[in-house]
């Protein structure tokens, strides 16, 4: 057993200044579910504030009133929670999908190159004895 | 369970501790303690389905422990990433075989050369160490044995100068010949100050050549000790009695 070695050494110093994230769990899968709370979060904002928006039109007479314009507001900021969260959601989602499909292709390609090695030796085989 | 071997003080090149895993709900690892001591090879032995391949990626930073840490030369580095281990030392050979199968052994060995090192002196280490792969240097890596896989493997694994080897069941499906002769190449990079962790799952060969042991199953170390001390434990380990 070989205690200290240059390379060693120089291990020690790489990873010490290495620079780490926090090691937070399953990160992903936390920013895959807050994207799918936002984008129903934003939907039932903006269908709440659209129901909001009538109640404040019929207390203001129809007209624009002033709260209406909060919901209108409101509304957008709904929207715009539904487009980031469904974006958060895309992005961890698609990594999941890709990691996975990767991993597939490897495995068949791999798979396939067996198939083909195990033939060639088959081959080979028959025509030696022949 | 005993407790992982002392490292007289060294601080250890890597060490797990309590370290969880799981496949979406299902933990394969409950709790896996170890500790490497610089330059040595440390041999996990276990049945199929122990874990060990898991431990391995955990540690590779391929996946990611859902509890516990992961430390290397003193420092956590719990959840870094793979590429990042990887450009500091950190080498995985993986189960079956490491090797792009549809390129030719040079063009292979080619691809240890993003670490800066010259092709030719990649190649002439790599010939030195495996003769007969410099017969089959324009043969595509996936129309080699499995035994030349490996050395190929290993030779692309030692031209990115690593300073942790990871080797996954490097055994599995070859002639013992073989075998003993990609474990003595084992031994050989340790002796240059490589730090070895090695899962297997048949050992005869591993003990050999390794410093220290554990037994591995269902996803706990069970015993760690010398690799004598292993041998005589393996049986009824593995049967469970």
């Amino acid at each position: 057993m070989i205690e200290s070695t240059d390379r060693v050494e120089q291990f020690k110093a790489d990873i010490a200044d290495m620079r780490l994230k926090d090691p937070s769990i399953a990160r992903e899968q936390q920013l895959l579910r807050l994207g799918g709370v936002m984008l129903v979060a934003g939907l039932v904002i903006s269908i709440a504030a659209y129901f909001g928006s009538h109640s404040a039109a019929a207390a203001a007479g129809g007209g624009m009133g002033a709260s209406q314009g909060d919901y209108i507001v409101v509304a957008l900021i709904g929207v715009a929670v539904s487009v980031v969260g469904a974006a958060l959601f895309l992005r961890y989602s698609i990594a999941q999908f890709l990691r996975f499909w990767m991993a597939r292709l490897i495995y068949e390609q791999q798979a396939q190159t067996d198939r083909l090695v195990a033939t060639t030796s088959k081959t080979d085989g028959l025509a030696t004895k022949s | 369970m005993m407790r992982p071997p002392s490292t007289n003080g060294i601080a250890p090149l890597l060490e797990l501790r309590d370290v969880h895993a799981a496949y979406e709900r299902i933990e394969v690892l409950h709790g896996v303690d170890l500790t490497l001591p610089p330059g040595a090879v440390f041999a996990v032995l276990g049945p199929n389905g122990a874990g060990k391949t898991t431990m391995l990626r955990v540690v590779a930073g391929l996946h990611r422990p859902t509890r516990g840490d992961v430390y290397m030369a003193g420092r956590r580095v719990t959840g870094a990433k793979a590429d990042e281990l990887a450009r500091r030392g950190v080498c995985t050979i993986p189960e079956g075989k490491g090797v792009f199968p549809n390129l030719s052994v040079r063009e292979n060995l080619r691809m240890a050369t993003y670490t800066g090192a010259k092709l030719s002196d990649i190649e002439e280490a790599a010939y030195a160490r495996f003769p007969r792969l410099k017969d089959r240097r324009t043969q595509q890596a996936g129309t080699l044995s499995g035994g030349e896989q490996q050395m190929l493997a290993m030779s692309r694994a030692m031209a990115t100068n690593p300073a942790l080897l990871l080797l996954d069941e490097l055994s599995m499906g070859l002639a013992p010949l073989i075998v003993e002769q990609i474990y003595e190449v084992v031994a050989q990079v340790a002796k240059e100050g490589v730090s070895i962790l090695v899962v297997e799952q048949f050992a005869a060969t591993v003990l050999g050549v390794a410093d220290v042991a554990a037994i591995m199953v269902q996803g706990r170390v069970v015993r760690t000790g010398s690799p004598a001390e292993m041998e005589s434990e393996l049986s009824s380990a593995y049967l469970g009695s």
